[in-house]
């Protein structure tokens, strides 16, 4: 029913969601060519002379290593889906889970308990959140991405909460009450697949988001550990820009805004089409 | 209940809410301080003491308590790394930043509101495609590359060499303007895309009202319409805005503006508590920020009140 949904509104996707499709789907190949060991196996080694210029052989030239910039820019194709898939899968999950035992009861202790997680959540802004979760959980790689899941849940939460709320008073859900469906089972085959254009959405934004985040925890020094992602390589290129150096910048930032311009435009064009009232319009 | 006791109890909640986590986080799964605080070859009645000291020795609940406590008499203790008290860096480092952020925070809703009427009185013209296209390319722009590329712009010579590259060294006008303006034009770059597209939702939204239909029905000018009805109808979604966004974007910008460009603000002291892994600074900064962000919401919702009697 859900995909049947899905089909349906696709028709309707737009020109500028269409070149945002491509985008993505072209960078996901990329990942999918360096998990697969085809492309950006030789980002680490430093074998090129010092800021080598672009050419035949580096082909964005070289940072202040002598390591290969392109090898080093594909290879963090992968940090970045890597790290967008696990939060914004994890984190959309966890929102769509609580929101939608939330809305189901709303109006009692456990509706009430979500809403004050979500609200106390919000209201340590952001960095400070991750600044304390890695300080909780000194060198685990994992710190960032704890910070990233705990908070970006609460905003898929409260508009699935909002629309199970909706849905329950809807005839298909008291038929299935009154035939004697236990609750988790209306929930699961009939409430939750009808909030599914919501959680896409929200999967969409915390991608977005997840990338971007990660660049600014790693110049932080909060973010990637080992490894390499855009984030890294924007920290690296702050010290060779003011020395006259603008590869490693440039090769970072443009492919970092490309991956976040396709998910923007895809997000949105997501978000138009599934907006009754934005249509109407 | 009353309402307002409804709402203060509710902050209560949230403030007890945030408080425990930033005890949990930093104070009870935190790293050990032991060895930070006590020198090389301690005794074993030395360890001990500065263990009693921090109170390690007692319950969760009883050093929560304690930590509570702090926080709210402002008892900070000092830095692990300079000695110097919290109360004092506090004290020094919020003016830097609120002079530091607060022009390119209000420079970014002004322009972001007016870009967003503009858009809202052309809606599905090419003005309003072009401000649309323009708020998503931002978007897509992350907040280092802005201040990398304005730095190289502005304040190397490979581009106009006009600013320091980085510091602060104020002491009058002429001088504020020198080291503000590099850090202000990153800030509205970077929220001037979300602002547009949230303030266009918004008078979108209300644009499609019926007394707006009345309004145009009656002859009145789109300027009239966009400035009297429209802006005018939209002021609470706006203030909550300001008001939500407030500490997210003077803390959280701050972090990296200041430590980008070594600015002594309340962003430089965190990140470097977070790197020395200081944590009376950090526990001090998380604490107070989250609970002041509470209170800032709950005078919010009061003021909201006191204006519009149909707030619930």
């Amino acid at each position: 029913m859900a995909t049947e949904i899905l089909a349906r509104r696709k028709m309707r996707i737009s020109r500028s969601g269409l070149t945002g499709l491509v985008i993505v789907i072209f960078f996901f190949l990329l990942a999918v060519a360096v998990w697969a060991g085809w492309a950006g196996q030789n980002w680490s080694a430093a074998d090129g002379e010092r800021w080598a210029s672009p050419g035949s052989t580096w082909w964005f030239g070289t940072n202040q290593l002598g390591q290969d910039i392109f090898e080093r820019a594909v290879y963090s194709v992968r940090t970045a889906f890597e790290i967008g898939i696990v939060v914004s899968l994890l984190s959309t999950a966890l929102g769509a889970a609580l929101g939608a035992v939330a809305g189901w009861r709303s109006n009692t202790l456990a509706d009430g308990t979500v809403l004050w997680l979500a609200g106390v959540l919000d209201s340590i802004p952001f960095y400070l959140f991750v600044a304390a979760v890695a300080f909780a959980l000194q060198g685990l790689p994992w710190a960032m991405h704890v910070a990233m899941i705990a908070t970006f849940w609460t905003a898929t939460a409260r508009l699935a909460r909002a629309e199970v709320m909706k849905i329950k008073s809807r005839e298909f859900v008291l038929s299935a009450r009154a035939i004697g469906l236990p609750s988790w089972l209306i929930l699961m085959r009939h409430v939750l697949p009808n909030t599914l254009h919501i959680l896409l959405i929200q999967a969409s934004i915390s991608f977005v988001a997840a990338i971007k985040t990660e660049v600014i925890l790693s110049f932080l020094g909060l973010g990637v550990q080992d490894g390499v992602s855009w984030g890294l390589m924007l920290a690296e290129s702050t010290q060779e820009v003011l020395a006259g150096h603008f590869n490693n910048f440039l090769a970072a930032s443009i492919m970092l805004f490309l991956l976040l311009l396709g998910f923007n435009l895809l997000s949105d064009a997501l978000q138009d089409s599934f907006d009754p009232k934005q249509a109407a319009l | 209940m009353p309402w307002f006791l409804r709402k203060l109890s509710h902050g209560g909640l949230l403030i007890l809410g945030v408080t425990f986590i930033s005890f949990s986080l930093m104070v009870w799964f935190g790293p050990d301080q032991t060895y930070t605080l006590i020198g090389k070859n301690a005794t074993t009645e030395q360890i001990a003491e500065v263990r009693e000291q921090l109170g390690y020795n007692q319950s969760f609940v009883v050093r929560y308590g304690h930590y509570l406590a702090d926080l709210f008499t402002f008892n900070l203790g000092a830095s692990n790394s300079s000695g110097e008290s919290v109360n004092r860096i506090l004290q020094k480092t919020i003016p830097v930043t609120l002079a530091l952020m607060l022009p390119g925070f209000i420079l970014g809703n002004l322009l972001g509101i007016a870009l967003a009427l503009l858009a809202t009185g052309k809606k599905d013209q090419w003005t309003d495609r072009l401000i649309t296209g323009f708020s998503v390319t931002g978007m897509s722009i992350s907040f280092l590359v802005v201040i990398i590329f304005l730095q190289v712009l502005l304040c190397t010579p490979y581009g106009l060499n006009l600013f320091p590259v980085r510091g602060w060294q104020v002491s009058g006008l002429a001088s504020y303007l020198y080291y503000v303006t590099v850090p202000t034009l990153s800030l509205i770059f970077i929220t001037v895309g979300y602002n547009t597209r949230f303030f266009r939702a918004v008078f979108v939204e209300e644009a499609g009202k019926d007394h707006i239909r009345t309004a145009r029905a009656y002859g009145a000018s789109t300027m009239t319409i966009l400035w009297r009805h429209v802006l005018k109808n939209s002021l609470v979604p706006i203030i909550t805005r300001f008001m939500y966004t407030i500490p997210l974007v003077v803390i959280s910008g701050s972090l990296l503006i200041e430590s980008y460009f070594g600015i002594p603000g309340i962003g430089k002291a965190t990140f470097d508590a977070v790197t020395s892994g200081d944590q009376p600074v950090l526990k001090a900064v998380v604490g107070l920020t989250a609970v002041a962000f509470i209170v800032i919401q709950l005078f919010t919702d009061f003021i909201y009140k006191l204006v519009d009697p149909r707030i619930a």
